[in-house]
């Protein structure tokens, strides 16, 4: 019987149907893919489309096409092959699948194929996932299971309207609904990253080359960069261009630090050739807990949601004093926070810190590298080190003179300072005089070192944006930051941004005032503040919405999924109760369903008649409930009676009723429409 | 068109017969549907001027026979008497050919003259010493009994009862109904006034006109569910008989029109559904007839 049905011929309908939805589903791909993915792929579409219009040979009726389009596919193989060196993997397996979806569509001649068509579909649609995670595509993939479904409903019944087909699909794909959710809670989670993921699967955004030279320019493809573990002048600049996340914050009791103690700290950079900035080697690194920290205040705990950056390092508000023993975290004696591995995927991990702390005062095991500046360079720096500290008693005078330096001369903070060239801190501080942070940074240490005085640049962000809506504090590479710490005796290592000195604003308020209006927002352009305002919530419930979904959707885990489970009243769970909780939960949606579907053969499937019940069941939330042996005459007549105010909307839809039924005439999208108007209230 | 006559025919009906709007619409459907109408109530109540008022408003030439015990088929039907003058058998006929033949207390009558009235209303002619004879067109009978615990009844067997296709009762007229009768003109006299409102050969027409009135396959599944329910329900001796259904189909568009509809609705079948089964349904408990043909409504939902 069933292989008898799967060898009808499918309508014409049916397959051009088919045909809309693999090109739907199939078109986000060809922006990934290589351009002969979609040639090949249209050039298929095409010839069946020429077959149902003007009779061409399809593959099953002539042999030769036969072999040709036996040839063709397995050349696409063999393309597949030279194009990705191999044809497993993210990409060359999703050309592969695009590519046999659309050969297979030439060859479909009954039901059998169609079907097979629409499960390949159905692993097309799947793949989308390989490549974003977010929202929209969550939403696009929605509709594109909606669509393959009403495929295989047309299939089967090609005579009804698309809209009808469609309403169908989106029933039943509503229903599978719970079904999902309970799959998508209760599944157990094995951690590691997405299971089974060819390793190309994970993109993991740029990172600046490590051996980058001054007055080489940076890549400009690398939109999304990550904070290199060196700084050249120059590259945070290039960070500050992305409105890429960095990481997300959730304080505890949203008890959130002082703007201006948003420091969040990242590598610490030691060594410099005059060029560039590096952080201890991995020899020189310590871990040995050797570090004596002071601590005042109360600690801050929170959240820390990092986006993959190929590093090793995890950023903390500045000083970590209690991190996670769990991913093998450790902190460096130099108070750079490092986990074992390279952060590859989404990371959380939980943290304190205080914001008021002395850091070792007495004595500190780098201080030598402190003080190292590359011979022969800087001689202007030099000079003004030596003259400034001669007119200078104490060390904190000499820091204070420094940062007068700074304010008292022309200089300013600029996103887009001049090239430098030559020997950079020089040219800046007695030249240029524009630039931002590393700049400060950079030259501040070197003035340091030169008068002897032990100072290091750490990387990061500072500031963020907390959204109102869900409390979130987000820090994005535009936010990344450097700064210097000096060390002074039973002081230990200060904080002295001199950033700050020359654009105040930039702590108190963010890099976002500093940028170009066009880049903050599309509406400040039109300097209106009303739309600068709704622009700024909707960005925020945006926010908000992506950033609940990244926590709970896309990097549920194992974890998470412990988590929610508790919080939902599992005690203790482990797989073995999941998997129990989930057959109770299958066996409790299946028997709805059941349940329901018996129910819905006493659902009238006439339209007429639904609509009648829906007219019925909105008098019934009013009191007037129609009995079921009730005429509708008589109804009608109770009804107007009970309200009175909706007397002719009551007996206009029972009159085109009554015509409807039992009179077999009369306007029913008249009816139909009447009744989705007719909205009774007390 | 349609509703104009039969809106002048209750209105004239209902200036006679006081407070009995829904019996005498009944009676009209009834007719208007081919039927044979019985009405069984107590003596006084108005059967006689209701039959008589029907008769004269509907134009309708009109006979009526007192049923007693005594009495034979042939006082209905009619009697060949020798003619000694022509040497032959000259046949007379008796009440039955006429166009409304009102039968009162007709289970004073025995059996067998009961039966062959009931005979001539089901063939529409009779067969008197071996000649046929067809009876009027239109040809009704509406006869009247008396309740059955009645002293000197013969009650109706159920097979003849299904001949009818309507009974109705009248009942006591309400307080006001009453004093107006009471006070009013005499009944009697207002018959001989009484104009006739339309013509047989209309009242074809009329009866054809609703016989077309449309049914939907709706309504139809509601009358077979009703059906169903006095067979399957197991609180009759006997379901409704393919005939009653007809009946009750006819009676419906009957009302249908009477109510100036040209489609057939549940409130139709509603209305004339007591009066069609009550006297063919036996129910097993002892249940007041008026309640259960209305119980039986209430239990089945509209498809």
């Amino acid at each position: 019987m069933a292989n008898k049905r799967s060898a009808e011929i499918p309508s014409t309908s049916s397959i051009h149907w088919l045909m809309v939805t693999l090109t739907i589903i199939a078109i986000p791909h060809f922006f990934y893919q290589p351009l002969w993915v979609a040639a090949i792929f249209l050039l298929m579409m095409g010839w069946r489309l020429m077959n149902s219009w003007h009779g061409w040979p399809l593959p099953a009726d002539k042999r030769l096409l036969k072999v040709l389009h036996s040839i063709g596919a397995i050349l696409t193989i063999v393309l597949v092959f030279y194009s990705y060196g191999i044809t497993i993997g993210r990409d060359a397996g999703v050309a592969l699948l695009t590519t046999m979806a659309a050969f297979k569509m030439v060859e479909v001649k009954n039901l059998r194929d169609v079907y097979l068509s629409c499960f390949m579909g159905f692993f097309l649609i799947i793949t989308h996932f390989f490549f974003n995670q977010s929202i929209p595509i969550v939403i696009l993939m929605l509709v594109n299971v909606i669509l393959l479904t009403s495929c295989l409903i047309t299939a089967n019944e090609s005579d009804s309207s698309i809209k009808h087909r469609l309403q169908q699909s989106t029933v039943m794909v509503l229903q599978a609904m719970p079904l999902m959710l309970l799959l998508f809670v209760l599944f157990p989670r094995i951690s590691g990253p997405i299971w089974g993921l060819p390793n190309d699967a994970m993109d993991i955004p740029d990172s600046l080359p490590d051996s980058m030279t001054l007055g080489e320019v940076p890549p400009q493809n690398s939109a999304v960069t990550g904070m290199a573990d060196n700084i050249t002048i120059g590259n945070i600049s290039q960070l500050i261009q992305s409105d890429a996340i960095a990481f997300r914050v959730k304080f505890d009791n949203n008890q959130f630090p002082e703007r201006q103690d948003l420091y969040w700290r990242g590598p610490v950079l030691w060594h410099t050739d005059g060029k560039r900035w590096l952080p201890l080697s991995d020899n020189q690194k310590r871990y040995e807990n050797g570090s004596k920290i002071h601590v005042a205040g109360d600690a801050f705990s929170y959240s820390m949601t990092l986006e993959p950056h190929d590093r090793r390092w995890l950023f903390a508000l500045d000083f970590p004093t209690a991190y996670p023993q769990t991913m093998q975290t450790r902190l460096s004696a130099d108070g750079e926070l490092n986990s074992s591995d390279p952060i590859k995927q989404r990371t959380q991990y939980q943290l304190s810190s205080h914001t008021e702390y002395l850091f070792n005062p007495q004595n500190d095991p780098y201080l030598q590298y402190g003080l190292n500046l590359p011979e022969d360079r800087h001689p202007r720096s030099q000079q003004l080190a030596r003259s400034l500290l001669e007119k200078t008693p104490t060390d904190q005078a000499y820091i204070e003179a420094v940062l007068n330096y700074f304010r008292q001369q022309d200089f300013s903070y600029s996103l887009t300072p001049p090239a430098l060239r030559g020997d950079t801190i020089d040219q800046f501080l007695f030249e240029s005089r524009q630039g931002f942070c590393e700049h400060y940074a950079a030259s501040f240490t070197v003035l340091m070192r030169a008068a002897g005085i032990p100072a290091r640049i750490v990387t990061g962000y500072q500031g963020g944006e907390v959204n109102p809506v869900d409390q979130v504090l987000t820090v994005r590479q535009r936010d990344a930051h450097a700064w210097t710490e000096v060390w002074l005796p039973q002081q230990g290592w200060i904080r002295i941004d001199p950033t700050a000195a020359v654009s105040s604003e930039r702590v108190d308020f963010g890099i976002r005032d500093l940028l170009p209006a066009e880049r903050r927002s599309p509406a400040a352009i039109a300097n209106n503040d009303r739309l600068v305002e709704l622009w700024q919530s909707a960005k925020n419930n945006w926010d908000a919405l992506n950033s609940a979904w990244e926590m709970w959707v896309v990097s549920y885990g194992p974890d998470r999924q412990m988590q929610l489970l508790e919080k939902l009243g599992m005690h203790q769970p482990d797989w073995e109760k999941m998997i129990r909780w989930l057959i109770i939960g299958i066996a409790l949606i299946f028997g709805w369903i059941a349940w329901t579907t018996l129910r819905l053969k006493t659902i009238p499937q006439d339209r007429v008649q639904r609509f009648y019940q829906k007219f019925c069941l909105k008098l019934a939330r009013y009191g007037v409930v129609r009995q079921p042996h009730e005429g509708p005459e008589d109804f009608s007549r109770r009804a107007q009676l009970a309200l009175p105010q909706y007397q002719q909307q009551i007996a206009m839809i029972s009159y085109c009723y009554m015509h409807l039924r039992y009179r077999g005439e009369a306007l029913e999208d008249d009816f139909i429409e009447s009744v989705k108007n007719f909205r009774p209230h007390r | 068109m349609t509703q104009g006559s039969t809106e002048r025919i209750l209105h004239a009906i209902n200036s006679v017969i006081l407070g009995k709007q829904h019996p005498v619409k009944l009676a009209l459907a009834c007719l208007l549907a081919r039927g044979h109408l019985l009405i069984e109530d107590l003596p006084g109540v108005g059967k006689t001027t209701l039959a008589h008022t029907l008769a004269t408003t509907l134009g309708l030439r009109f006979q009526r026979v007192q049923f007693t015990s005594d009495m034979l088929p042939a006082d209905i039907l009619g009697v060949s008497i020798y003619d000694p003058d022509k040497h032959q058998f000259s046949f007379h006929r008796g009440p039955i050919f006429t166009q409304l033949l009102l039968a009162d207390e007709i289970n004073r009558a025995s059996p067998r003259t009961q039966s062959a009235l009931l005979e001539a209303m089901e063939e529409q002619q009779v067969t008197v010493e071996g000649e046929t004879l067809p009876l009027e067109d239109p040809f009704f009978v509406i006869a009247t009994q008396n309740p059955a615990h009645q002293i000197g009844t013969f009650p109706l067997p159920e097979s003849q009862l299904d001949r009818f296709l309507m009974r109705i009762q009248i009942g006591y007229p309400d307080k006001q109904a009453e004093r107006a009768l009471l006070t009013g003109e005499d009944r009697r006299q207002m018959l001989k006034q009484l104009q006739a409102e339309i013509t047989p050969a209309k009242l074809i027409q009329l009866q054809q006109a609703a016989s077309k009135i449309s049914l939907s396959d709706a309504l139809i599944d509601y009358v077979q569910a009703l059906l169903a329910y006095t067979r399957n329900s197991g609180q009759f001796y006997n379901g409704l008989s393919p005939r009653a259904g007809l009946g009750l189909i006819q009676a419906a568009r009957a009302w249908a029109m009477i109510n100036g509809r040209d489609f057939v609705i549940p409130e139709d079948v509603q209305a004339v559904f007591p009066s069609i089964v009550q006297h063919r349904l036996q129910a097993r408990e002892h249940l007041q007839s008026a309640d259960w043909a209305a119980e039986i409504l209430k239990q089945v939902a509209l498809p």
